[in-house]
């Protein structure tokens, strides 16, 4: 699937972060964003939306970004979930991979980073 | 970065009250350094004969370099590498100084001269600087109650410093740390952290001062207070955070936790722990960062 037509759920509480990652990745030409400011906006938008691919924090309210990766995975367990966190400590990696996410990016945003796990699921649009 | 330490300096001096201080590291941006202070400081003249240089000057309309020169000061090479050599960021703020009138060339050249030899800064890297400001500060902080400080807190402090530096700028004058059984905050994002110690963590602004933080943290200009401002504050925080468990897990093998930023808004954070605060001034106004052990 080509990056322009993929459509990304971006799960972050805090505004400036879903934009700047949102600008990010529509430097390499993704378009169709939807967001979500907790974990569980992200479970219920997962559901609404069938996004291809998730963005998500770890440290959020009312549900953190781990408990969200678990109730999408059982969703759906191919779904393409990245954690971007800042807390990219051994446990943290850990948890996250085990409840089913597929990468990990350490905050703050690392543009050549983002690229290319892009690049890993998507083809270049 | 030595511009940072100056100003903690002067104040300890008593050479500089904390308001004017203030005034005057906020005029830093605006202003730029002259010719005379880099001579005082590069020891090629001394404050008599730049106070000299400065009277002719009242009586002709030449720079001061000419003069210097015309008069046997200074030759043209030493005016020039003077002009193009690397300048240190805390003399702007002594010629600022100098210029509000709170202190004269020769006091100036005075606690350059103990400045410099107190913190041996000839032979001090940028790093180990920082450091030896960021332990007096520890110092002053925790001396003010005698607690024990832990390592955990000393590396805390120091990377808050270094994360000041990285996303926000060097450009700041820390403040001697205060002590608070209640503390009254403006505009404050706090966050906790959890695990096999506890500590919470704050930082208070007001909002215009927010709005400049902000723009330096996003990389973007702000003039108003808005949504994305107080999530740069909220974001600054939580990635001092995240990269302090990082570290921790990594350096000692902890786990902590890491709980969800909150804002207060003109409240009184009282508890059991007393409240640390670090004011540190920048351009844009100052900042307190708190802290509650």
């Amino acid at each position: 699937m080509k990056l322009d037509e993929a459509k990304i759920l971006i799960g972050d509480d805090s505004a400036l972060a879903r934009k700047q990652l949102k600008d990010v990745i529509a430097q390499f030409g993704g378009s169709t964003f939807v967001e979500a400011k907790n974990g569980q906006e992200a479970i219920d938008m997962f559901k609404a939306e069938k996004p291809d691919v998730v963005f998500l924090d770890i440290v959020m309210p009312i549900k953190d970004g781990i408990a969200a990766v678990k109730e999408i995975i059982e969703v759906d367990p191919n779904a393409v979930i990245i954690i971007v966190s800042s807390v990219g400590t051994q446990g943290q990696l850990r948890n996250a991979i085990e409840a089913g996410a597929k990468d990990f990016v350490q905050k703050p945003l690392n543009v050549e980073q983002i690229e290319k796990i892009l690049m890993n699921h998507f083809e270049r649009s | 970065m030595y511009t940072q330490f100056f100003g903690n300096f002067l104040l300890s001096k008593g050479a500089v009250p904390a308001d004017k201080l203030v005034d005057a590291l906020q005029k830093q941006s605006s202003t730029y350094l002259k010719l005379g202070t880099l001579a005082i400081h590069a020891g090629l003249l001394t404050a008599a004969d730049v106070d000299r240089i400065v009277i002719m000057q009242t009586h002709q309309d030449k720079k001061f370099g000419e003069l210097a020169v015309e008069n046997g000061f200074l030759t043209k090479d030493q005016v020039d590498e003077l002009l193009s050599a690397q300048k240190p960021d805390y003399l702007l703020l002594g010629q600022i100084l100098i210029e509000d009138g709170l202190l004269t060339n020769t006091e100036f050249e005075d606690l350059l001269q103990e400045y410099q030899s107190s913190n041996e800064i000839a032979n001090l890297d940028a790093a180990n600087e920082q450091k030896d400001m960021v332990d007096k500060l520890i110092q002053r902080a925790f001396s003010i109650d005698d607690s024990d400080v832990s390592d955990k807190v000393v590396a805390y402090l120091n990377l808050l410093f270094n994360n000041i530096v990285r996303f926000i700028g060097k450009d700041f004058t820390p403040l001697n740390p205060v002590l608070k059984s209640e503390y009254l905050t403006n505009y404050c994002v706090t966050q906790k952290i959890e695990g096999l110690f506890n500590l919470n963590s704050g930082v208070d602004l007001s909002a215009n001062t927010a709005i400049g933080f902000a723009s330096r943290y996003a990389k973007e200009t702000f003039t108003e207070f808005d949504e994305y401002v107080g999530a740069a504050l909220e974001d600054f925080l939580n990635l001092h955070n995240g990269l302090f468990n990082v570290n921790m897990s990594n350096e000692h093998s902890i786990e902590l936790n890491l709980f969800p930023p909150m804002v207060h808004q003109e409240e009184t954070l009282s508890s059991e722990d007393k409240t640390y605060v670090f004011p540190i001034i920048f351009p844009f106004g100052t900042v307190n960062f708190l802290l509650q052990l």
